[in-house]
């Protein structure tokens, strides 16, 4: 992949809408009813600034992805309160861009579709939209797969078209749930790379989940650190490293503190059995 | 699909059948069977010619009839499919007269539907509705509800409406098991027209059945047998290829 800037590629430069701030009081999440009701969330708080890259970091089945439906409006809350811009969200918020922890791509459309499916919805130009699909085709590593349904993509390149469909109508927010989980390490550098130029450039508010430490640490200006379930934040990390980061972190001594203080704390959880 | 491949999935099954009458021939001809209990095939395919006109009259208006019958009966049965599929309530009041009547031995309405409505086209039409109804439903119920849940997810973080919901998402998920549904129905269709023609009609396949049993005509006889399987295997090539056509993605 080559290293084109990501000025042209992620952002149409135009709409430079500062990003959503996320509040959240005391929210929780029970699943079902009666005697299968299950708490699966909370409670928690959340206070993501406008602009502000925050990562979520949890033990398998801790709540992460429910946390991410409930800030998005597309799960209600079971108890709590929740504003986006200051306003209590009623309804699935829009003007945002989602990264299903599974793709959820449409089997019956081309990748290019399912990415242009955004702008039918949306109704939006769609010369635009083209333009910018095109372009994050390429910087995503998906030259060529335009035509092609997703079963006849890897699994690592449906991934990939997801993120595209997350950004392509150029999002205030964005709401990523393991984005990078399905891909391999080169070009998983490389994309944590390309979003954290694109978010440089733009300053959406990004709540970004994920499981490795590394990208945790790599992208975020905080960590919440989750317990196991029902999940809530147990700790609260602010990473002050200069940005852009580069590929191999281990250059910034600091990074290992980061990174040895989450992993004590998973330790101390329990959460890995040696 | 290649060209080759195309006309090889035509070729070889229509060699098979030349195949099939060639050996009807002999036999029939080989052990002298009486043309009134088996007529060979060279019997019934002359017969075809000379009753061409017969044949293309009454096979186009049996054609009509299923046409018009199957419409009348999908069309309601995609829209109550989608209704019983994304409606709890809906669920729970439909379906169990879905399931009641679809229990029920409906050819055997025929003569009541005669006694009802008369010598007309309503009977024929009602009676195929009724018959294209169900499976059309069930298999529309199946379609719809075969759709990831959290498909809506995406939709309403898009904002969709509920016409891009249901065209964009639901729609071509349900879309093969409708395509399914209607590629086994219109064959049955066939032969509930013809049926209620010999009750009823003065048109139609089934009421050129009456005539020819009525001289005798076996020839006649196998000719619209062969009329016949040849409407149904007509319709149901039309509905593969309206497939074919429609859902892209399931040959890519
Ligand atoms: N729709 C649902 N109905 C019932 N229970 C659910 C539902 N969705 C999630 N859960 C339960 O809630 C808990 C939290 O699920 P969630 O998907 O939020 O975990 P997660 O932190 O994202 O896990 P992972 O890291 O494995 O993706 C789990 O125990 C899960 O079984
Ligand atoms: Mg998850």
């Amino acid at each position: 992949m080559n290293q084109v800037s990501m000025t042209s590629a992620l952002s149409t430069g135009q709409t430079s809408v500062a990003g959503a701030s996320i509040t959240a009081q005391a929210i929780t999440k029970t699943y079902g009813e009666g005697p299968a009701a299950f708490h699966a969330l909370g409670p928690i708080d959340l206070d993501i600034k406008p602009g502000e890259f925050v990562s979520l970091i949890g033990p398998s089945g801790c709540g992460k992805s429910t946390t991410l439906l409930l800030a998005s409006g597309l799960e209600p809350l079971s108890s709590g309160t929740l504003e986006v811009d200051g306003k209590p969200l009623t309804r699935p918020l829009s003007e945002v861009g989602i990264v299903f922890q599974d793709h959820l791509l449409l089997d019956f459309r081309t990748a290019l579709d399912n990415v242009m499916l955004q702008q039918e919805i949306r109704g939006l130009d769609k010369a635009v939209i083209r333009e910018r699909a095109d372009m994050l085709f390429d910087r995503l590593g998906l030259k060529g797969a335009q035509k092609k349904y997703p079963r006849q993509l890897s699994g690592g390149m449906r991934q990939r078209v997801s993120i595209a469909r997350a950004l392509v109508h150029d999002p205030s927010m964005l709401l990523m749930d393991e984005p990078f989980g399905a891909l391999d390490a080169i070009t998983r550098t490389q994309i944590r790379h390309d979003l954290e130029m694109l978010w440089l450039e733009t300053r959406k508010t990004v709540l970004f989940i994920t499981h490795s430490i590394e990208e945790a640490v790599g992208l975020s200006d905080r960590v919440l650190v989750m317990s196991t379930s029902p999940g809530r934040i147990i700790e609260e990390i602010k990473i002050d490293l200069p940005r852009p980061r580069p590929a191999h972190l281990g250059e910034y001594p600091e990074f290992s503190a980061y990174a040895e203080k989450i992993y004590s704390i998973f330790a101390k959880l329990g959460v890995y059995k040696f | 699909m290649t060209q080759i491949s195309m006309l090889r999935r035509v070729a070889e099954p229509a060699l098979w059948f030349v195949g099939l009458l060639v050996v009807w021939e002999i036999l029939v001809r080989g052990f002298a069977v009486p043309t009134f209990i088996l007529p060979a095939p060279s019997q019934f395919l002359t017969q075809m010619v000379v009753d061409y006109q017969r044949l293309a009259q009454h096979g186009w208006a049996t054609t009509q009839m299923i046409l018009i019958g199957f419409v009348a009966g999908a069309v309601p049965g995609l829209i109550l499919a989608y209704l019983i599929a994304r409606f709890r309530l809906a669920e729970q009041i439909l379906y169990p007269v879905v399931v009641f009547i679809q229990g029920l031995p409906k050819i055997t309405l025929a003569p009541l539907l005669l006694v009802w409505f008369g010598f007309s086209d309503f009977p024929k039409i009602l009676l195929t509705a009724l018959i294209t109804f169900f499976p059309v439903l069930v298999d529309a119920v199946t379609g719809f509800r075969s759709i990831d849940k959290r498909q809506y997810y995406l939709s309403r973080s898009m904002g969709a409406s509920w016409w891009q919901t249901f065209s964009k998402f639901e729609l071509p998920t349900a879309a093969p098991y409708i395509f399914s549904g209607f590629r086994i129905t219109v064959v049955v269709a066939v032969t509930v027209v013809i049926v209620v023609e010999w009750l009823n009609s003065q048109t139609g396949l089934g009421y050129l059945v009456l005539r020819a049993m009525d001289s005798s005509n076996t020839p006649l006889l196998f000719a619209i047998l062969f009329v016949g399987s040849m409407i149904g295997v007509a319709l149901s090539a039309c509905v593969t290829l309206a497939e074919r056509l429609l859902l892209p993605w399931k040959q890519a």
